[in-house]
């Protein structure tokens, strides 16, 4: 039908048109990305600028059911924002290299690591593709299409940064080293890319909007997502917020609220007043040292990994903010307190314990401790009784494991943190 | 003294020799350059912001180069610049220093306001640059309020043209930082400051990029307000939980947030940005800037669907609307046109619904036009005729026949 060289558009819109029927409310961002012919692109590939580049020979040769099924997979690297996140993991990987820290990507091979995020990437996004679609959809996905279970990775937890822990350099060899889906996935500069002007590029703004309108839809139950889109738009709308941050945040606030820290104060007057002849009242500073209990749910419940990962960051932004060693005291508690030390180091932490949980012991005893801690910070998987009053001094809760969730008789598991506490989920 | 008297040289280079000035000229060197003027969003964003005369908060690491865009931006836009490191003064110095007189309980005590504020209010214009704002102490933070929201300086008031601009370490990178006060950063238009290598390099070839403030059609301003009031108060309309939401989270109420004074600011922000015809990319940064990425977001993708022609109007002059350049803008509004026909349905209508049809069939992929042109051929009435511009719907059959 067409000329030998020249792309087939008939051919390639009718396999969009035939996915966005599949996926309805993948519609919208499938039309908004623009078709660009090129000869130098392996199969098909899309850029930050939501074009797509599809290569003549290869639109000839395939079919169409696998045409859409390639569509929906370019436009799932766009939706799911693969290059930003990449270039998050390129930045985050540079830093720990040039720190001497293990990084899980290395910043020495970026075309080797390229195809290993490809690969990971398209381990996210294939079982998604053709979940819960027939054969009368007419859609599906080219054998030699890369997956999760096809490569023998476990898919509990379907993210391409955790895939990328599993997926070796050796994965990426034979035809698997072919594959490239263009700087829209891993945000690499492949050769035939064009720059971002002309044919229509989109801006990460525009991205940002029709992100947003198909997870509404999807949330809107608009064609039965499956359970992987579904996840994704409900994250999309409560952004992963980085938790030692917030840990951080709550904790520093907290310091600066009972130690009023370094904050202007009348009660002696500033020595500064003596340059102006005793005319001007002039406050001083202050700062007066917290004292900080840690309560640690060392109950059978806990890993000890997850347990140590949290203190430890405790400990660190506690050491920044320049709270001093025998003002944190650390008592270990499951049913009854274990242990109780005054610390000056995380390395001196003993943790004992294992058994059930009852965490009101450990902050009873935190609060007869003298002087009386400003603030608990209590960390736990939250399967323990909160004590019914609320405790002098402040409390911060972080929350290892799943957060609460109802049940179908209407109770929180694990019981909710009470009200008078900040509570931080440490995951 | 003797090397220099023994060294063979003319007596120019020696009468110039003193060491340091000659070493101060090489610093002269290493510093000079031009600024060109760059497409940059956010130095868009922060055109626009200082254009609409609202204050902005950059956050963004130590070193990364937030001061030296501000005294770029006073240099070009010849403002002189007022700088104030915030966490070094007392809450005195911005609330005013309490002076006693002869007669305090006659005369009250005045509030004496620091030599930059006198400066900034004798000379009428310039900028005020408020410099690591997030380690201000919260009394601090307390008396800033004031400058901010109502340019008060002790008993002084700065001139309405004087703009106010703020620099803030994220928390996690200053170790002496305070969460920025709930209060005082919901006054600011909060702007995130990233290196861009490639600025980087240029501007240490000699080439900074330069904030132009955004060129205002004088003869769109009334279109301009028009158009962001109707928006904003469509938006409130559609979403009024979004009035006013202070975050549960305490790092999040040191951002930016909806609430009545910043949809105000986003108002004021979006009325400049018509009127400029800013790009849709500095719009979203300065709107997730006031009224956080939530609502920000959301605004935008109401403000895009907004923007589409009106159905009823495409059915009127099928020829001659302009139509946007994306296809799922493009798909929707051709969807929105077959529900217009559909809800009324008239052969004229209907006609014109072809019409526009064809019309995109010849300057946009066709596979956007298929479910429309199916779901408007099933409105048709049996005694109705064949549209008129099928021919040149053809491509779009062809595409069904392979499709199917």
């Amino acid at each position: 039908m067409t000329e030998p060289g020249a792309l087939d558009l008939v051919k390639l819109l009718a396999a969009r048109y035939r996915a966005a029927r599949a996926r309805p409310y993948l519609a919208g961002a499938l039309f908004a990305m623009t078709v660009v012919s090129s000869p130098t692109v392996l199969t098909m590939g899309v850029d930050r600028y939501w074009r797509c580049y599809a290569s003549p020979a290869f639109v000839d040769a395939t079919d169409i059911d696998e045409l859409a099924g390639v569509w929906l997979h370019e436009v799932a690297h766009l939706l799911r924002d693969h290059h930003t996140r990449a270039r998050r993991l390129f930045e985050q990987s540079r830093a720990d290299a040039a720190a001497g820290r293990p990084s899980q990507l290395d910043p020495q091979h970026p075309e080797r690591e390229q195809l290993r995020l490809n690969l990971a990437m398209d381990c996210e996004i294939n079982d998604d593709v053709c979940a819960g679609l027939d054969a009368a959809s007419g859609v599906r996905l080219p054998p030699w299409a890369v997956t999760a279970s096809g490569l023998g990775l476990s898919t509990k937890e379907p993210l391409f940064e955790q895939y990328l822990h599993h997926l070796t350099a050796a994965f990426a060899c034979g035809r698997l080293a072919w594959l490239d889906c263009g700087s829209g996935a891993h945000d690499g500069q492949p050769a035939w890319e064009l720059d971002g002007t002309g044919a229509n590029p989109l801006s990460p703004a525009q991205a940002a909007a029709i992100r947003y309108r198909v997870a509404e839809q999807i949330r809107r139950g608009i064609g039965n997502a499956p359970r992987g889109w579904q996840r994704w738009a409900e994250d999309i709308s409560q952004p992963v917020q980085d938790w030692r941050r917030l840990l951080q945040a709550t904790l520093r606030h907290s310091l600066a609220q009972v130690s009023g820290a370094v904050d202007y104060a009348y009660r002696r007057p500033g020595r500064r007043a003596a340059a102006l002849s005793g005319t001007v009242i002039m406050p001083s500073l202050l700062k007066p040292l917290p004292t900080i209990a840690i309560v640690i749910d060392t109950s059978g419940s806990v890993a000890d990994s997850e347990l140590g990962i949290a203190l430890g960051e405790t400990a660190g932004i506690l050491k920044a903010v320049g709270a001093k060693g025998n003002r944190i005291s650390v008592y270990s508690c499951d049913a009854a307190v274990h242990t109780v030390q005054e610390v000056c180091d995380t390395a001196q932490i003993n943790l004992a314990g294992g058994g059930g949980t009852d965490l009101r012991q450990g902050i009873r005893r935190a609060q007869e401790h003298t002087p009386r801690p400003d603030i608990i910070v209590v960390i736990t998987d939250g399967h323990t009784p909160w004590p019914s009053e609320r405790p002098a001094g402040r409390v911060i809760v972080g929350l290892l494991g799943p957060p609460p969730a109802l049940d179908e008789f209407g109770v929180w598991h694990p019981l909710r943190p009470p009200q008078w506490a900040e509570t931080v989920h440490l995951r | 003294m003797t090397s220099l008297q023994t060294m063979p040289a003319d007596p120019d280079t020696i009468e110039t020799l003193d060491p340091l000035a000659t070493a101060d000229r090489l610093i002269e060197l290493t510093r000079a350059g031009t600024t060109v003027p760059d497409d940059n969003p956010y130095l868009a964003a922060l055109a626009l912001a200082i254009s609409a005369n609202l204050p902005v908060l950059l956050w963004g690491q130590p070193g990364i180069g937030k001061s030296s865009v501000i005294e770029r931006l006073a240099r070009d836009l010849q403002l002189p610049l007022e700088t104030v490191i915030a966490s070094v003064h007392e809450p005195s110095d911005f609330a005013g220093l309490p002076i006693v007189g002869p007669d305090p309980a006659r005369e009250g005590i005045p509030m004496a306001p620091p030599d930059w504020a006198v400066r900034l209010h004798r000379s009428g214009r310039g900028v005020l640059f408020l410099d690591e704002l997030s380690s201000a102490p919260p009394a601090v933070q307390a008396a800033l309020l004031r400058v901010v929201l109502e340019r008060r300086v002790g008993s002084l008031t700065l001139p309405p043209a004087i703009r106010i601009i703020a620099a803030a370490n994220p928390a996690e990178t200053a170790a002496d930082g305070w969460q920025l006060a709930a209060p005082l950063a919901n006054r600011f238009i909060h702007l995130p400051w990233l290196h861009d290598p490639g600025i980087v390099v240029r501007g240490l070839a000699g080439c900074w990029p330069h904030v132009l403030p955004p060129r205002l059609m004088p003869t769109g301003l009334d279109a301009a307000v028009r158009k962001a009031r109707s928006l904003v108060c469509g938006f409130l309309t559609a979403r009024p939980d979004y009035t006013h939401r202070l975050p549960t989270g305490i790092e999040a109420r040191g951002g930016a947030w909806p609430s009545p004074r910043t949809w105000e600011m986003a108002l004021r922000l979006m009325a400049f940005a018509f009127a400029a015809e800013a790009g849709s990319e500095a719009l979203s940064i300065v709107v997730r800037g006031v009224i956080g990425d939530g609502a920000g977001l959301e605004l935008m993708a109401f403000l895009e669907r907004a923007d589409l022609p009106d159905p009823e109007e495409l059915l009127r002059s099928p020829g001659s609307f302009p139509a946007p350049d994306r296809g799922d803008l493009v798909h929707a509004m051709l969807t929105s046109m077959v529900d217009a026909v559909r809800r009324r349905t008239t052969r004229a209508r209907w006609d014109s619904g072809w019409a526009v049809l064809a019309r995109m069939a010849v300057s946009h992929p066709i596979d956007l036009l298929v479910s429309p042109a199916m779901d408007l051929a099933a409105l048709r009435q049996p005694d109705w005729p064949l549209p008129t511009d099928l021919d040149r719907l053809e491509p779009v059959l062809a595409l069904l026949a392979v499709a199917k």
